[in-house]
């Protein structure tokens, strides 16, 4: 994919993602207010799209995306609070809605094999909440226990 | 690898995708809906069942197809997979923006709450084989390897596809964790304190899972099940959810997911199952 596909792409869905966030704030935060914080998430999201393909696809994208969003709002990056102010203009929950709605629409090729899964992925979703929160406990507990904290 | 084969394929995809307007009309149109929708709560006993837009907009989008909706095409169901994994780096960018601020804490959290965080891959360890044995496939993959929340979606869908089985898994998981994860957390965090088995302080590290509405949940429990410690539990718990919100991404990305493939194979090979359920 070329860098002027991507581009075309992330403002796609900026636009649609302004639009939701419009409508989820309650008409608090309009698509102009919200437009430098969209604007600053979507250069985030296609410079580390372009220097995962720039190293080859050494890592995945997400991993240059996620540190460059880190890097632009820690206290130490100068200009970091003004990024923040604009980027909590665009509520997280808005930015999930319109990955959610390709990804529906995406899996419906499959519906039969995800219905199928039923109440058996409900079991696989419980075990995997309560394994996760069994051994972070255990680790915490143990680890306390050697370094006496306790 | 099947995984990078597959992350060839959608990249070598006709870029014709992006053009179909249609799909992005109906996106728009079920943005729309589901954020007009909004989000609810409603309490069942002693927890709180999460409804928001997302989801509203992931289950209308599922049955858009021929077979029922008629609204989206063949075409449309394909375009839509290679629009997955552009369109979730915005989210990403936004988990980025959440973290930063509050990297100082994170860096001053500690040993034992940087540790905990590996005790995500309890999801591994406990869940796949559950899994395996209820009779999932690579779905077991998705289903299990983290807890299944955003950051979890962006990689399987840059892995494999959420369309494929591995996609299936963890959206199940996902849909599971976003509608009942609070009310299950908020039951299990409470029973959990109670026995006694754990210290409270690690009770409390362990309701950060990266999720907010479950991290809430998990320690609320935990907290009105010990009073006297509820402060410090909810404190461990709010730290130890930035911390996951933080490192989670790398954590699956280069153990999670490897060990997932290596643990699936062994497992899969134990039960004699076939490797894949692609046709």
């Amino acid at each position: 994919m070329k860098a002027s596909q991507a581009i075309f792409v992330m403002v796609i869905v900026s636009a649609i993602t302004v639009i939701g966030n419009w409508l989820f704030t309650d008409l608090e935060i309009n698509p102009i207010n919200a437009l430098p914080g969209m604007a600053i998430l979507a250069l985030i999201a296609f410079l580390g799209w372009a220097l995962s393909e720039a190293t080859g696809r050494a890592l995945p994208p997400i991993v240059f995306v996620s540190l460059l969003g880190i890097i632009a709002t820690t206290p130490w990056t100068p200009g970091s609070e003004w990024v923040l102010a604009q980027t909590t203009g665009v509520e997280f929950l808005a930015t999930t809605t319109p990955v959610l709605a390709y990804a529906g629409i995406s899996i419906g090729r499959d519906i039969d094999k995800f219905t199928a899964m039923g109440w058996r992925i409900l079991v696989v979703g419980a075990v995997v909440l309560t394994g996760t929160f069994i051994c972070s406990a255990a680790i915490a507990h143990v680890t306390m226990n050697l370094l006496g904290m306790t | 690898m099947a995984a990078e084969e597959r992350a060839d394929q959608s990249r070598n995809q006709l870029p014709q995708f992006m053009y179909n307007w249609k799909l992005h009309g109906i996106v728009l149109v079920l943005v729309i809906i589901a954020e007009f929708i909004g989000l609810h709560t409603f309490q069942v006993g002693p927890g709180t069942v999460l409804l928001l837009p997302m989801l509203y907009a992931l289950v209308i989008g599922i049955f858009l197809g021929p077979r029922f909706l008629k609204v989206a095409s063949e075409k449309d169901m394909e375009d839509a997979s290679p629009l997955i994994t552009l369109s979730v780096l915005i989210l990403v960018a936004k988990l980025g923006t959440n973290v930063g601020p509050n990297l100082p804490i994170i860096i001053e959290s500690g040993v034992p709450l940087l540790l905990q965080e590996f005790g995500n891959l309890g999801t591994l360890l406990i869940g796949m084989p559950v899994a395996v044995l209820l009779g999932f496939k690579r779905e077991s993959i998705g289903a299990t390897f983290s807890q299944a929340r955003e950051g979890s979606l962006a990689i399987i869908g840059d892995y494999y596809g959420l369309d494929g089985p591995e996609g299936r898994g963890v959206l199940g998981v996902y849909i599971f964790g976003t509608v009942l994860g609070a009310i299950y957390n908020g039951i299990m965090g409470g029973f959990v304190a109670s026995l006694g088995i754990f210290h409270p302080y690690a009770v409390g590290m362990a309701s950060g899972i990266g999720s907010a509405s479950m991290m809430s949940a998990a320690s609320g429990g935990a907290a009105a099940a010990l009073p006297e410690f509820a402060d410090e539990i909810l404190s461990f718990a709010a730290t130890s959810n930035l911390l996951t919100s933080a490192t989670g991404l790398y954590v699956m990305i280069f153990i999670s997911i490897p060990l997932a493939e290596r643990y699936y194979k062994f497992l899969s090979r134990d039960t004699g199952e076939e490797e894949s359920t692609e046709a």
